[in-house]
């Protein structure tokens, strides 16, 4: 048994922790506050708004942004929407639902890569969907989904696949709000006559909120993150801001502007953070 | 207690730093980066090297010239030099050498290989013998047999690999025209995705064919030509191009009958059906048939720890037999003239028949990517956004080509590398 003395054991949390402190100090912390002194920084090495002049200048950034933000708005709400319905239908127990849940939540253990490769083998024009649809004499010549100067179409087909690989997190996240939910409320309801939409208003909905904002939340971060799907269905048919990052810095070698575009990520992210923690605030029932 | 845990830290920082302090050569590359291409040069060339000689060598990879600028200088700066030898393309090469990263080897003798004069002519820059010609490689076109069935009327397959002036630009334009309407589908395909390299073909080879230049006749009426012809291709090129980084696979798919592409990135097809393909040289424009040679070579940094190691390296990678190993792996063709009659009969033959046609053909216009480093990125990018602009989107050429020309002349003249 060893035994400490009364400084050692003062000491020792922090010491315990001191490797990771100084990992994530190293690892995540410098380069953090490095991108943000190189967004700052101008060619000439001064402090200066000169990326994000360039960076506003430059057609491609508000291609960029604009598209990144109709993927969130398009995918976000669907996802949720859907994760919900599907949430409430399992929820609901019936017979075999567990089988249900377990090929819901299969897209959980792809990679996001793995899913636009999927998608580009059902989708190509020797895809299966096009073989399909030509072995039934619907088509003669195959559909192009993706290409030069099909970007509406890849839009879509992008849509598709990050509905079907992500709408499973949001899923799992409300089932389980949905079953920490006391079946006494629906009782009580049952005694009051409320109707199957009063329940939902009055009870799931409000007591799933804490999960829903966490939900939305984790969700719109990431779709700001999306950039495999849309670069291997689209490469920069369809620029967004991550996949600017990466072109801006592996392919052009201008780490300014890879890390201004960094930045705006960034910037962007917490103020859609602030905004749902501030108005989806939940509204305690017992207060 | 807390005396004990610093001292076992300690211990075991000291073994940790230990057992990576031994004496190995360090060999970096920007080449041969990719998981199949780093397997091989580990296990074949890194392992034969040390079964013949002895002497342990590490194959480290950086991901650009950047990468490798920013490595090489700090060693070559705070005079720490672990780097032995390095590998890169010649435009690198050049740049590296002009910040005084790298020793003179004049007089370094490699016995019983003749190395091309071309590639040897090049590796000495301003009079110092800068690199050792390692592999070169080019761009080709790639064509289905089935594809010589759509000829347009008077072209014929023997003009096509034999590069007669009848195998032009417009001749191609027909042909892919030919195929669609056979096809019912566009049968052309370009390497167009941002991590494919089209941009190659823009600058490289399109360019030097109607214009007799890359950049330096970038605004003139005769690139304007470029522009309209690109325009009138688009419908006939397959529109995947865009997410399509390398070209063997669609071609082994026949979702394309013809590609053009780097060799590297067509040696699939050739490996798997050696009987359905034929390699080609590109078509000739107004100006001759402008295409791209990329020479990769070894150079040796100032203060290297162990210099004669490397030069042994250097020795073992450009024996004949070794060359054609890197061939048959890595699809980049040999510089010493004693590898070409080892090249056995097989897919790796068809491709040097076609590149040997390319470089042969009477109207070739051979050009090397310029030298910009880090800014080349920015160069080719330039290219690319043309393309979107004009082509794709439907700017006017005129404005967005005189805008792009200024662009241009500003790397150019910021890394301080003459208009090519």
């Amino acid at each position: 048994m060893i035994s400490f003395s009364r400084r050692e054991k003062k000491w020792m949390p922090y010491l315990l922790f001191l490797p990771v402190l100084i990992y994530l100090a190293g690892f995540v912390g410098y380069p953090l506050i490095k991108a943000l002194g190189i967004a700052f920084t101008s060619e000439a090495g001064k402090l200066s708004f000169e990326n994000f002049i360039t960076l506003t200048r430059d057609y491609t950034f508000w291609k960029a942004l604009k598209n990144t933000l109709l993927f969130l708005i398009i995918i976000v709400p669907l996802q949720v929407i859907l994760a919900f319905l599907l949430a409430l239908f399992v929820n609901s127990r019936f017979k075999g639902y567990m089988t249900v849940l377990y090929i819901i939540s299969i897209p959980l253990a792809l990679s996001d890569v793995s899913a636009a490769l999927m998608s580009y083998n059902i989708f190509t024009s020797h895809g299966f969907l096009n073989k399909f649809l030509m072995s039934l004499g619907i088509i003669e010549t195959p559909i192009y989904f993706f290409g030069l100067g099909l970007s509406s179409r890849a839009f879509w087909v992008i849509v598709l696949t990050e509905l079907w690989r992500a709408t499973p997190l949001v899923f799992v996240i409300l089932l389980a709000s949905l079953q920490m939910i006391s079946k006494d409320y629906f009782e009580a309801a049952d005694v009051f006559g409320f109707s199957s939409w009063q329940k939902f208003f009055y009870i799931t909905l409000p007591l799933t909120m804490p999960s829903l904002q966490s939900a939305l939340l984790i969700r719109t971060l990431f779709a700001f993150q999306i950039f495999s799907v849309v670069w291997l269905l689209s490469g920069r048919d369809i620029p967004i801001l991550a996949g600017e990052v990466y072109y801006q810095q592996a392919e052009l070698n201008n780490f300014r502007l890879a890390a201004t575009y960094g930045f705006i990520i960034a910037l962007i992210c917490i103020l859609i953070s602030w905004a749902y923690i501030t108005f989806l605030k939940t509204k305690h029932l017992e207060a | 207690m807390l005396k004990r845990f610093i001292v076992v830290l300690i211990i075991s920082m000291l073994l940790t730093s230990a057992a990576f302090a031994g004496e190995v050569l360090n060999f970096v590359s920007t080449q041969m980066e990719p998981a199949a291409e780093q397997k091989f040069a580990k296990g074949v060339l890194i392992k034969g090297f040390t079964d013949e000689t002895g002497i342990e060598a590490e194959f480290i990879t950086m991901p650009n010239y950047n990468d490798m600028f920013i490595r090489l200088s700090a060693e070559v700066e705070a005079k720490k030099v672990t780097t032995s030898l390095v590998c890169e393309l010649h435009s690198g090469l050049d740049l590296m050498n002009a910040k005084g990263l790298f020793d003179d080897l004049t007089g370094i003798v490699l016995p019983n290989r003749t190395f091309i004069k071309a590639l040897e002519d090049y590796s000495v820059i301003a009079g110092k013998k800068v690199y050792v010609p390692l592999m070169q490689a080019t761009y080709v076109m790639v064509v289905n047999k089935k594809a010589f069935d759509y000829l347009p009327a008077g072209l014929t397959a023997e003009d096509v690999t034999g590069a007669s002036e009848k195998w032009s630009y417009d001749a191609l334009l027909s042909w892919s025209k030919n195929l669609n309407d056979a096809f019912k589908g566009p049968k052309l395909g370009f390497p167009m995705a941002p991590k494919g390299l089209w941009h190659r073909f823009l600058h490289g080879y399109i360019h030097p064919s109607f214009t007799g230049y890359q950049a330096a006749a970038f605004d003139s009426l005769r690139a304007v030509k470029i522009w309209e012809y690109l325009k009138e291709l688009l419908p006939y090129v397959h529109p995947s191009s865009s997410i399509w980084a390398a070209m063997d696979e669609p071609l082994l798919k026949e979702e394309i009958l013809v590609a053009w592409d780097h060799t590297a990135r067509v040696k699939n097809a050739l490996i798997e059906k050696p009987e359905d393909f034929a390699i080609v040289p590109v078509p000739c424009g107004p100006q001759g048939r402008g295409y791209i040679t990329v020479a990769v070579g070894l150079a040796i940094p100032v203060d290297a720890p162990q210099k004669d190691n490397a030069i042994k390296l250097i020795d073992y990678l450009t024996k004949p037999d070794v060359q054609v190993k890197i061939l048959e792996n890595v699809g980049f063709f040999p510089i010493v003239k004693e590898a070409e009659g080892a090249i056995p009969v097989g897919p790796l033959k068809i491709l040097a028949t076609g590149v040997l046609a390319q470089s042969g053909a009477a109207d070739s216009v051979m050009v090397m990517i310029p030298s910009l480093g880090a800014k080349g990125g920015e160069f080719t990018a330039t290219y690319r956004d043309v393309f979107t602009k004009i082509v794709v989107e439907g700017a006017d050429i005129e404005t967005t080509i005189t805008t792009a020309a200024d662009k241009l002349r500003a790397i150019f003249e910021e890394v301080g590398v003459p208009l090519l």
